[in-house]
C-alpha cells in the first residue's frame, strides 16, 4: 500500500465513522429487563445509570472510554487528515497520532461490557440482557477509527507534497 | 560482521533512516549501553545490545500463553436472581451474542478476546524463540507479520477492565460473586502488556530479513 492509498483510507474510514458516531450514540445499545420492568439504555444512558446508582468512579471510566475517547479519536483524526502534506505543527501531529494509536482501542470496553451483561442476562423472566442495533453501529465505528488511525502511519505525517512544476 | 564488508563506509558516516518517522539521521559506533535515538520523534534506533530483553518477551510471552488456559476455563463471575444463578466464562458472552442475532458482534468478541490474544502470544514468543536460540526456524517471517497485524486486535487489557466494570453494574440486578477466571485474564493482560515492552521488533526485523 503507498503512502496516498492509506491517506486516501484512513479519509474514507474517519468519514465513516463521522457518520456512524450518531446512530452509535443515539440508537439503544442494550435493553435490561428485570423483574418485568423493561429499561432500553443508550451508551450514555449506561453512564447515566452507574451514576444514579452512586458508582461514580465507574461511571468516569465508562464515560471516558466510552464517549470521549471515541470523540476525541474522532476530532483528531479530522484535524491530522485535513492537515496532510502541509507543514503546520507536524511535531504536535505527530504526539497527538502516537496518543490516539494509546488510547483508541479502550473504546473497545463497551462492547465487551455488553457481552458479558448478555451471558449473565440468560435467567428466563427474572433478568434478561438483550443487545440492540445500537451495540452494532458502535462497534463499527469504534473498528473504523482503531483501523483509520492504524493505517495512517507516523511518517506520512513528515511527507512533503511534491513540487508542482517539474 | 564489519571486517566482511570493507567495502562499505566506517558507520560514522553513514545516513540511516528513522523506521518510525523516516527522518535522515547519521549513524555511528556506539558504546556499550547506548542508545541511538531518534531526534524527531524520540523512537529508539539502535541500541549497543540489540535484543537484549527479547529472552524475557520469550519467557512473558509463554507465561502468558499459560495463562490463557485457566483464564478461558474458569468462570469470570457468578450471577444469581432469586436461586438462579449462572456461570459465566469469556465464551458465553459470545454463544449469548450469536443466539442473540448479533453474530458479527459475538464474532469480534470472539476474535478480539480470544483469538486475536492466543496467535499474537504464539507468535511473539516463536519470534523472539528463534532470535534467542539463534535458530533459523521456518515461517518467522509470517509469524512476525502476524505480530505486527494483530497488535492492535489484542485486547485482553480492556477485557479485564469490562469484567470489573460488568461486576459492578451487575451488583444493581442481582448478587454477582468475583471468581478465579477474572484473575487469571487480569494476569494474561499484564503479562501480555510485560511482552510487548520486552519484544524488540527492530531487531526481529533485521533478524528476518537477514536470514532470508
Amino acid at each position: 500500500m503507498t503512502a496516498r492509498h492509506r491517506y486516501e483510507l484512513s479519509k474514507a474510514l474517519t468519514a465513516a465513522a463521522i457518520i456512524l458516531y450518531i446512530p452509535a450514540n443515539f440508537l439503544p445499545v442494550m435493553t435490561i429487563t428485570i423483574t418485568g420492568q423493561v429499561e432500553s439504555l443508550t451508551v450514555m444512558g449506561g453512564v447515566m445509570e452507574l451514576y444514579d446508582t452512586g458508582l461514580v468512579p465507574v461511571a468516569v471510566v465508562v464515560f471516558l472510554a466510552s464517549v470521549v475517547v471515541p470523540a476525541v479519536k474522532l476530532v483528531s483524526l479530522s484535524w491530522l487528515l485535513s492537515l496532510h502534506g502541509s507543514e503546520i505543527s507536524q511535531s504536535r501531529r505527530m504526539k497527538v497520532h502516537a496518543f490516539l494509536t494509546r488510547i483508541g482501542t479502550w473504546a473497545m470496553i463497551d462492547v465487551f461490557l455488553l457481552s458479558i451483561l448478555v451471558a449473565v442476562g440468560q435467567l428466563g423472566i427474572l433478568a434478561s440482557v438483550q443487545a440492540e442495533v445500537g451495540a452494532l453501529f458502535f462497534a463499527v465505528m469504534i473498528i473504523c477509527t482503531l483501523y483509520a488511525a492504524d493505517v495512517y502511519k507516523t511518517h506520512m505525517i513528515w511527507r512533503q507534497p511534491l513540487p508542482k512544476s517539474q | 560482521m564489519s571486517a566482511l564488508n570493507s567495502s562499505a563506509p566506517p558507520p560514522d558516516l553513514r545516513w540511516i533512516q528513522c523506521h518510525r518517522c523516516h527522518a535522515p539521521l547519521r549513524d555511528r559506533q556506539l558504546k556499550p549501553h547506548e542508545f541511538l535515538c531518534c531526534g524527531r520523534c524520540g523512537e529508539q534506533i539502535k541500541s549497543a545490545h540489540p535484543g537484549r530483553t527479547m529472552m524475557a518477551a520469550w519467557a512473558f510471552a509463554m507465561a502468558a500463553l499459560i495463562t490463557l488456559i485457566p483464564a478461558n476455563m474458569n468462570p469470570i463471575l457468578i450471577f444469581s436472581v432469586a436461586g438462579n444463578y449462572q456461570e459465566n466464562l469469556i465464551i458465553t458472552g459470545v454463544e449469548g451474542l450469536w443466539m442473540q442475532g448479533f453474530q458479527p458482534l459475538g464474532a469480534l468478541v470472539f476474535f478480539s478476546a480470544i483469538l486475536a490474544p492466543v496467535f499474537y502470544l504464539l507468535s511473539v514468543s516463536y519470534v523472539s524463540a528463534c532470535w534467542t536460540l539463534q535458530m533459523r526456524l521456518p515461517f518467522m517471517g509470517a509469524a512476525l507479520r502476524l505480530v505486527e497485524a494483530l497488535e492492535p486486535w489484542n485486547l485482553l487489557p480492556v477485557f479485564a477492565i469490562a469484567c470489573m466494570v460488568s461486576v459492578v453494574k451487575l451488583r444493581t440486578l442481582g448478587t454477582v460473586s468475583w471468581e478465579a477466571g477474572s484473575l487469571w485474564i487480569l494476569a494474561t493482560a499484564v503479562l501480555t502488556m510485560l511482552a510487548i515492552q520486552c519484544f524488540d521488533r527492530k531487531c526481529a526485523e533485521l533478524y528476518v530479513e537477514g536470514v532470508k
